[in-house]
Formats: structure tokens, C-alpha cells, sequence
């Protein structure tokens, strides 16, 4: 079995990092984004964001598949669907996205996207 | 009313072309991926245009409608504009399924191509 490419080695733990990190203690996010463009259900907001302030007290995510790409200008773009409980409340389905950068040889997080998956159906 | 930031307008309006396309005449895509272009499809990936449209072309379904719910575009740190798409799709008579597509724009010689397209259905296995 030959070795994963380095995009998906890179994305994949960034991933499981983020999520992990989330699920026990998002207080710490704070150390992977820098400068980030970040938007939540639709609030674009620059700089620096509390994930702190999302209204739940305990969170799971489980992952149900996530892809990486290599982007032309040398960063990773990666995408996860996957599925999230919060408190007592029922299972839903969300997709995130993320832009990973080289900056001083650490891989930061410059972009994120996060959207629960509920359509209006009609 | 204030206008859209830049990134938006390009991305909202290349993501209005982009289902357009696909859901009318998708041979039409090949204009906006190039040789570099990436596409993962369902986990499958795809490198360069001529892959990526032989994969879309054969795609096996005869017609398909795509419905989007939300797009949120921000612009990167290498001025790109970064796309993502929750929808609904439906191909043939099968029923309706939920969606996700990223899309990774940059502007080439004055023209805004896709670099990077993720897809995937919103499909989980729902375990015990």
C-alpha cells in the first residue's frame, strides 16, 4: 500500500486535530487560526473569533468522510461531512471546509466554513 | 443597500453559472477548469481538465436539477475566492439528496477558473 500524499497526511490530522480539539476543549482553537476569514451559518467575521460563545455545553462530531486537495498556491483545501451532536439535542448533519497554510512552518488554518445541513424542504 | 464584497459577487456568480451549466449542458464546464484543475468526486479524484470532463460527461444519469440551500464565499490569503455549496440534487427519478461542493477559484489571465472542486453526497451511515 503506498504512502498517502503529503496534502492528505496533512489535512487529515489537521482535521482530527480540529475535531478533537472541539469536542473536548474549544477554548484551545484559538492556536490554529491566524488571521481567519471565518463564517459560520452566514456571519462573516474577521480576525480572531471566540468558538467559545457557540451556545451548547458539550458537543461530538463524527466524521463521515473528508477530502484534501493541494491548491495552487501550495495550500491544502480540505472538506468534511460528517454528523454532530450538541447536548440532547438530535443528530445533524453538518459540512465544514478549510483552507491550511505554511506559515513559519506551522499549518494554520486561514479559512473555515462551517454550515449545518438543514434545507428547507418545499 | 451596500453593495456584495468582491469575493461574493464572484463567487456567487460562478456558482449560479457553474449548476446552470451542469444542470442544462455540463460538456459546457470545461471552460472554467483548466490543466491544473483537481476535481474529488465522491472520494475519486480527478487531475487536469481533460479527466475531469470525461468524468462529468459520464456521469450516469440523463437529466439532473440542482437546488442550492446556502453559499458562503470568502477570499484566501493567495487571492483566490474560496466556494462552498450545501443543496439538494436530483438525477432521473431518483429521489432527492443532499449535497456539498467546494470550489476553489483563481483569477488566470484576467479570468476567474476552478482549481480545486470537491462533491460529495450528503450521505451517512447512520450507526448504533
Amino acid at each position: 500500500m503506498g504512502d498517502k500524499p503529503i496534502w492528505e497526511q496533512i489535512g487529515s490530522s489537521f482535521v482530527q486535530h480540529y475535531y478533537q480539539l472541539f469536542d473536548t476543549d474549544r477554548t484551545q482553537l484559538g492556536s490554529i487560526y491566524v488571521s481567519i476569514c471565518l463564517s459560520v451559518l452566514s456571519t462573516l467575521m474577521q480576525g480572531h473569533w471566540q468558538k467559545s460563545s457557540l451556545p451548547f455545553t458539550k458537543i461530538a462530531h463524527s466524521i463521515t468522510a473528508q477530502d484534501h486537495q493541494p491548491t495552487p498556491d501550495s495550500c491544502i483545501l480540505s472538506m468534511v461531512v460528517g454528523q454532530l451532536k450538541a447536548d440532547d439535542d438530535p443528530i445533524m448533519g453538518f459540512h465544514q471546509s478549510f483552507i491550511l497554510k505554511n506559515i513559519n512552518e506551522a499549518w494554520v488554518c486561514t479559512n473555515d466554513m462551517f454550515r449545518l445541513a438543514l434545507h428547507n424542504f418545499g | 443597500m451596500a453593495e456584495k464584497p468582491m469575493w461574493e459577487q464572484i463567487g456567487s456568480g460562478f456558482v449560479q453559472h457553474y449548476y446552470q451549466q451542469f444542470d442544462t449542458d455540463r460538456v459546457k464546464l470545461s471552460d472554467l477548469y483548466t490543466d491544473a484543475s483537481c476535481l474529488t468526486w465522491e472520494g475519486e479524484g480527478f487531475q487536469g481538465k481533460n479527466a475531469i470532463m470525461t468524468k462529468l460527461s459520464s456521469l450516469p444519469f440523463q437529466s439532473i436539477q440542482h437546488s442550492i440551500t446556502a453559499q458562503d464565499h470568502h477570499p484566501t490569503p493567495d487571492s483566490c475566492v474560496m466556494s462552498m455549496v450545501m443543496g439538494q440534487l436530483k438525477a432521473d427519478q431518483d429521489q432527492v439528496m443532499g449535497f456539498q461542493q467546494v470550489f476553489l477559484l483563481k483569477n488566470v489571465d484576467n479570468k476567474w477558473v476552478c482549481t480545486n472542486d470537491m462533491f460529495r453526497l450528503a450521505l451517512h451511515n447512520f450507526g448504533a
